[in-house]
């Protein structure tokens, strides 16, 4: 404390050199102090003790646990200086508390604990000024109070009461906390003055390149405290203290103490506590709390002041965590944006080692990261997450799976199948990866040669445990089944569906207990009208599961094809009473009601469908999950949407792609499609209202009309583009979601006008109609329909008009086809009615009014043994003709 | 059944109908620990034949109904078991006998669905954003977050419902079955914590069941249970796994991670992505080190010490680091642009320099052992390199302190080491660095300053040149680094992948003629202070090409007067 000018710069650069701990030039500082002043001697007598010891300990660095005992040969020194510097006693009492202070360390580093307490009883530590105090001065008293910690584990207790014992474990960790505290506050000073420096351009920054490494005392005062609490079982202030040391503004030294914390602060909210456990961190813990170890209870919060504390990070709006996963996730992502940043990116081999260790510290957070968001169901934020672990994933397949679980998860299919190939080549042997891409090909993707090529990577592959052999089957026949749908050619039709049974039979052989083999096989044998057997396979399938309503429906409709109408209809009321909102299921209904139980039952389903669809997609509209509703997301899904509608597919509408989006009305899927819905409510039922009301008593539907039903399955995706651009144009169609809330909408309307048609009502079936074309008004369904009207009242020529437009949206729409066909036979027109119909035949060779109308119109040429033969055929499917295509029921792998 | 077990049911149900009101917490307090009474209850349950369980399942909705919070948790710990025999008995055709469960289950879910005063209950949730501040964190301080979609929807913190408005159920049916029992799952999962060790294992045991149960997996476990495949539905397994992670560390380690498998193997084959998803997150990482298991019911929630030193090493590229390696490059790129006389308008500025000393000398003093060595002010405002992570979209979250990490040089280029030649200068510079990095580093800076030195086989030196290649572009470059120029083709790509739009590149190559991207630079270098200084340091990296005055320096592409007047120009340029 020289008064001087010269000298008071000394004592600034001495102490500079002190707090960043630069004890090489200490010396030489000391040679320049101890000429100028006599009572500089004890000053310089204490910087050389403290420099020589510091230098001792930084050469031969402590580890932790080892404690060595006994006095150092090099260490005689510094006692020498130091207690030169006590003895004497002409230094001001601050530095005699140093001094003192530095001779409890060398005490404790010569293994003599008992003096070093004493001491630092001496020195009274808890009475050090913090305020104002010189960062060097805080970093003392910080190691100090670690020492002092250290020093007290240490010694044995002198009692054994038990009460005693958590009073001495509660001072140990005190010291600790007070240490990591000061610790804090030091790096923070440090850091400040080393700005400071840079801002006033102070004369020598010095050479302070090398990073602070943190002492061992500094160390051991910043994490002891919790470890402690954690090796005790008391969880509760264990989390206390690591919220506190993450609160504590962050400096350069602290980074990578601060990611370590975070993750292992989520790993304890994940792992350990729970909502109803959980208290925020600007609350006061609960008292009481079974994370805690019930033999150890103590206070539950802090004991102890500081005159100083570290700085928090503080402000008006700042986010403070008021739920177990949201703080879980908020340490996460601090976590993994600091692991992110130390990816190591060089595939050098000398690097091997950091990349294992910053792929490891990365790939724990991810996985933490999943477990959190998974919990939440946010699988779109997770799939962000992990594409930012890419950056590691080069050649790691858990994390190439990870993120293509994660894209398929978030419904993100096209990308999911793209990186599941990857995953493949990275692990071929797993059966899993190819399946799930298989799934997703036969999906919303439709991708048929993809999932064809993925389900025989796994039926060719070598050996494997016979269910997932049997799931590779499954996955062949599915594929077979579907491309059969979608092939133009009979014979490639009939060889597809030939290919598709048979695996479909190996699957069921080689996992009798799933039912979903059972199922399909099933299925595929009454596409191909086998029915008896057929209903022999649906039989077993439902015993292994019997309340799948897929199964349930096959049944009804393999009944209607045995003209069992009564027990087809009983048992879709069977399956309604177990998925009282399927759509699918009550499209069924309405056909056969219509056909058993008359118009107005069919009607009432309808208006009933209606009233669910009004409570299902208002009813899961509020709950938009956040990260949907934005403007932007909202922006997106319609641009994933248009993406599927452009995809190259000129399918006939029967096509279960289409009828499967449908009837996934319980689906996950589903429920997030959506939550894109507007809040507008659906159109009133008015037509159906009225009608009901007053058309109560009307006659028997109209034989003629009863062949004649249309599939009203979803209507391709070809008409949903164009409605989609039709609509867009027309702005007044309530559409902004997703379309398939909207497209069931719009079938419900198609049945009710169905069912009006068939009880001669034009008028009210053109109301239904219109309110399905203001959803579609391209859709061919719809144009269909409104044919079907106008033949009704008789407009032969508007009636050929819609079908010819249904045709150039659809032109494999076989009904319009069968009815062009039928006008034109009115109208003479033989050779091009026979024209189409040989066309709507190669489509669809299972549809017996087509060849019945075929017969027709050969019949009128002449050619009576050509029609015979197709009024054979005609007879012959219509014996097996169910009420509804078997394929509207969904085929998912 | 043992008669004894039965006595405790029975004096169970008889003494909670007799108790008054106001004894109801001290009976409370007593219950969890009757672990007679607690085994007994499992057994009732376990068997649909016994008549007692009607009683019971009625006197467990009562504790449930109760306002006393510990008589609902008695009976939230038999969920997992409730919920088990429940599925169990539905998939077999024997539906008629498990009325009472289905009706104790509906019953705690109609409760649990309405909060006090009667409306839906709805459970939210924030999902916390980086880029709003928050008592663990400072944006600013991790660096500037990528500029994706998802960063941008994220913007401000978005609250996500995550359970709503839940019916009313009566009855129990295929469709909403599974809805009913996540929701259950998702109640116990929020106070489980307070469950004992017995559901636990109830949960483990119900979990491994429901999975394997009907498939051959089922022949490799000890139990043996005549019942065909139960169908599960993929958020009832998240839920269920949530469950028993929370089993794993809190006693029931070998047990919960059986379950975890065969949790597995079910998601495997149902092919739902979901479960496997988290699944395969929770056994991923699982602790290395199995816990000492002998004593039973262990927690194993265990922290360990980490040293704060940075464990990687310090010449590793990391996503940190891949950017000074940039600068660092583009400092001996420069070096040709430097044979030419200097532009004028740099010049005169030069006295601005003396400014930034100090910046550029500090900043640079952290040096690579800490990639993250940001340049905070102490009030952890601004991480160094803010301004320009804006624009790094490939990142992630980047650091905020690249910057920071240029060769140690500040020391070397006092003004005592001028000397003669520039070029002479600033290899003797590079060569004082080299034995403080390692080999594989100096390679690259001398590739370009030292033609006869062919690049480094090595991945990273390829790297390199990527990063260098549009410098090239627009910089005459002489003969000697056709070397360079040939692989500059192929880096291109790589450079423009990272998709920072080589903010950096642009504003040291063409400094002044890129008054766009300047742009950007000053308007957010004007807002403080800090990061100007921080900026400058890049832009003097950069663009330090004209001084006259330093052509002389030896340190050349080290030193600081030779960089912040060539920021300074482009400020000016600016305005």
């Amino acid at each position: 404390m020289a008064a001087k000018k010269a000298g008071s710069r000394l004592e600034v650069e001495i102490e500079r050199c002190r707090s960043e701990c630069q004890w090489e030039r200490i010396h030489e500082l000391v040679k320049q102090l101890s000429v100028k002043l006599i009572s500089n001697d004890d000053m310089a007598e204490l910087l050389m003790g403290e420099a020589k010891l510091e230098q001792y300990l930084k050469d031969n660095p402590f580890k932790q646990g080892v404690s060595p005992r006994g006095p150092r040969p090099k260490l005689i020194d510094v006692r020498k200086h130091l207690t030169a510097a006590l003895d004497r006693g002409n230094l001001k009492p601050d530095f005699m508390q140093e001094a003192n202070m530095i001779m409890a360390k060398l005490n404790y580093v010569e293994g003599d604990y008992q003096e070093a307490l004493s001491v630092y009883n001496r020195v009274g530590l808890d009475d050090l000024q913090l305020v104002a105090a010189p960062p060097y001065k805080l970093r003392m008293i910080a190691e100090a109070f670690a020492t002092k910690g250290l020093c007290l584990e240490k010694l044995p207790l002198s009692s054994s009461t038990n009460s005693l014992h958590v009073d001495r474990d509660q001072e140990i960790i005190t010291c600790y906390e007070k240490a990591g505290d000061i610790a804090l506050l030091y790096l923070q000073e440090m850091e400040r003055v080393q700005t400071a420096n840079i801002q006033n351009r102070s004369p020598k920054p010095g050479p302070t390149s090398q990073d602070q490494e943190l002492s061992f005392f500094l160390e051991t005062g910043l994490q002891r405290a919790h470890v402690i609490y954690f090796k005790n079982g008391n969880l509760t202030r264990g989390v206390g203290r690591f919220r506190e040391i993450l609160r504590a503004v962050e400096t350069r030294t602290t980074q990578n103490l601060r990611m370590t914390i975070a993750r292992q602060l989520a790993e304890i909210l994940l792992r350990g506590m729970c909502e109803q456990s959980y208290w925020n961190p600007l609350e006061d813990p609960p008292n009481q709390s079974p994370l805690d170890d019930p033999l150890r209870q103590g206070l539950n919060t802090k004991c102890y002041a500081l005159s100083r504390r570290p700085r928090v990070y503080m402000g008006e709006n700042i986010f403070c965590p008021q739920e177990n996963t949201e703080e879980a996730l908020l340490l996460l992502l601090i976590s993994e944006s600091m692991a992110n940043r130390d990816a190591v990116l060089s595939r050098i081999p000398e690097h091997k080692n950091d990349r294992i260790i910053s792929l490891q510290s990365a790939s724990v957070v991810y996985d933490l990261l999943t477990i959190a968001l998974g919990r939440r169901g946010q699988y779109e934020m997770l799939s962000e997450c992990l594409e930012r672990a890419m950056k590691f994933a080069f050649e790691e397949f858990h994390l190439w799976y990870q993120f293509a679980l994660s894209l398929m998860a978030a419904g993100k299919s096209a990308r999911a199948v793209k990186v599941l190939k990857e995953c493949i080549r990275l692990k071929p042997e797993d059966a899993t990866i190819p399946l799930l891409a298989a799934k997703l090909c036969m999906g919303s993707l439709h991708w048929m040669d993809e999932a064809e090529r993925f389900a025989k990577m796994v039926v060719d592959c070598g050996e494997k445990s016979s269910e997932f052999k049997a799931k590779g089957h499954l996955a062949l026949g599915l594929t077979y089944s579907l491309q059969a749908s979608d092939a133009s050619l009979r014979g490639m039709q009939e060889d597809l569906q030939r290919k598709a049974l048979l695996a479909f039979q190996r699957a069921h052989s080689l996992s009798p207990t799933d039912h979903l083999a059972a199922f399909y096989l099933a299925l595929q044998l009454a596409i191909s009208r086998q029915i008896p057997e057929a209903l022999g396979y649906v039989r077993q399938a439902l015993q292994l599961q019997g309340d799948d309503s897929n199964s349930l429906h096959l049944l009804a409709l393999l009944l209607s094809a045995q003209k069992h109408y009564h027990d087809a209809l009983n048992i879709i009321d069977m399956a309604l009473s177990e998925y009282p909102e399927n759509f699918i299921l009550l499209f069924t209904k309405v056909k056969l009601e219509s056909l058993c139980r008359g118009p107005d039952e069919a009607l009432l389903t309808c208006k009933h469908m209606l009233q669910i669809w009004k409570s299902c997609y208002n009813l899961t509209n509020p709950s938009d999950s956040g990260r949907g509703s934005s403007l932007l997301d909202r922006a997106i899904a319609d641009r994933r949407q248009l993406n599927t509608i452009t995809l190259p597919d000129f399918s006939d509408p029967e096509t279960a792609s289409d009828s499967s989006s449908l009837s996934r009305a319980d689906s996950p899927l589903h429920l997030f499609v959506s939550t894109h819905l507007p809040l507008s409510p659906p159109k009133s039922d008015h037509p159906l209202k009225t009608c009901v009301d007053t058309e109560l008593s009307c006659g028997p539907p109209d034989p003629r009309l009863r062949s004649i039903h249309a599939t009203s399955i979803a209507a391709s995706r070809v008409e949903q583009a164009l409605s989609e651009v039709a609509s867009s144009l027309q702005s007044s169609a309530p559409k902004q979601g997703p379309l398939h809330p909207w497209m069931t909408l719009a079938q419900i309307w198609l049945h009710a006008a169905e069912v009006y048609i068939g009880i001669g009502k034009p008028a009210e079936a053109s109301a239904c109609i219109q309110e399905a074309a203001n959803l579609f008004p391209m859709s061919h369904n719809v144009l269909y329909m409104r044919g079907q009207v106008a033949e009704l009242r008789g407009n032969i020529d508007e009636a050929k008009r819609w079908y010819e437009e249904a045709l150039s949206i659809s032109p494999t729409h076989v009904k319009s086809m069968q009815r062009l066909s039928l006008i034109l036979h009115h109208l003479g027109r033989y050779s091009l009615a026979e024209k189409i119909l040989r066309d709507a035949v190669q489509v669809n060779s299972t549809a017996h009014d087509v060849w019945n109308s075929l017969g027709e119109v050969l019949q009128a040429q002449g050619n009576d043994d050509a029609a015979t033969e197709c009024f054979l055929t005609a007879l012959e499917l219509e014996a097996s003709s169910p009420i509804v295509p078997f394929t509207i029921i969904p085929r998912v792998l | 059944m043992l008669g004894s077990e039965r006595g405790v049911v029975e004096e169970w149900l008889s003494e909670y109908k007799v108790l008054p009101e106001n004894q109801l917490p001290a009976y409370a307090a007593t219950l969890h620990r009757k672990k007679t009474l607690v085994s007994a209850l499992y057994k009732v349950i376990q068997d649909p034949n016994n008549e007692l369980l009607e009683p019971i399942c009625h006197q467990l909705f009562e504790l449930y109904r109760s306002c006393e919070v510990r008589l609902k948790r008695f009976t939230m710990q038999f969920l997992p078991e409730l919920i088990c025999i429940y599925l169990r008995l539905t998939a077999s055709r024997d539906r008629q006998s498990n009325g009472c469960i289905e009706a104790l289950l509906l019953g705690i879910y109609n409760l649990e669905i309405a909060d006090k005063d009667g409306n839906n209950k709805v459970l939210s949730f924030t999902i916390p954003s980086l880029s709003k501040p928050s008592i663990y964190h400072e944006p600013s301080s991790l660096g500037s977050m990528a500029l994706t979609e998802g960063a941008l929807s994220q913007h401000d913190l978005i609250r996500v419902v995550y359970s709503d408005l839940h019916p009313q159920r009566e009855t129990f049916t295929a469709q909403n079955r599974f809805e009913v029992l996540s929701f259950l799952m998702l109640c116990y999962n929020s106070a489980i914590v307070y469950m004992p060790l017995s559901s636990y294992q109830s949960l483990c045991r119900m979990g491994s069941r429901l999975c394997v149960s009907g498939f051959p997996r089922q022949h490799e476990k000890r139990w043996k249970d005549l019942c065909g495949r139960v169908v599960l539905d993929p958020g009832f397994m998240v839920q269920l796994l949530t469950g028993v992670y929370h089993a794993i560390y809190n006693g029931e380690w070998n047990l919960g991670q059986e379950v975890l498998d065969d949790i597995i193997y079910r998601a495997q084959l149902e092919l739902y992505s979901q479960p496997l998803l988290v699944a395969n997150a929770m056994k991923n990482s699982l602790p290395f080190d199995a816990p000492d298991t002998s004593k039973q019911g262990q927690k194993v929630l265990k922290v360990e010490v980490t040293p704060t030193v940075p464990r990687i090493s310090r010449t590793a590229i990391t996503t940190a680091s891949i950017r000074r390696h940039r600068w660092r490059r583009e400092d001996g790129i420069d070096l040709p642009s430097d044979s030419n006389p200097g532009s004028p308008t740099l010049c005169h500025i030069t006295d601005l320099s003396a400014n930034h000393e100090g910046d550029v000398l500090v900043h640079r003093t952290p040096e690579t052992n800490s990639p993250e060595a940001a340049v905070k002010g102490p009030e952890g405002t601004i991480g160094g390199e803010d301004s320009i992570n804006l624009n790094d979209a490939d990142e992630g979250f980047s650091s905020g302190a690249s910057v920071s990490s240029q060769p140690v040089g500040a020391k070397q280029t006092s003004a005592a080491q001028r000397s003669s030649s520039r070029k002479g200068g600033s290899v003797r510079s590079i060569k004082e660095r080299e034995p403080q990095t390692t080999p594989s580093k100096p390679n690259e800076n001398l590739r370009d300053v030292m033609p006869r030195r062919p690049p480094a086989p090595t991945a990273d030196s390829s790297l390199e040149a990527m990063e260098l290649s549009p410098m090239k572009k627009h910089l005459s470059l002489p003969a000697g680094h056709a070397v360079a120029k040939a692989t500059s083709l192929s880096l291109i790509r790589t450079s423009s992948t990272s998709s920072t739009k080589s903010f950096d590149y642009v504003n040291g190559s063409q400094a002044g003629s890129s008054g766009g991207a300047m742009e950007g630079v000053t308007n957010l270098s004007a807002c403080n202070t800090n990061r100007f200084s921080t900026i400058s340091l890049q832009e003097d990296r950069l663009g330090h090409s004209g001084d006259r005055k330093d052509l002389l320096s030896p340190g050349a592409p080290l030193t600081k007067q030779s960089r912040s007047p060539s920021f300074n120009m482009q400020l000016i340029s600016q305005v």
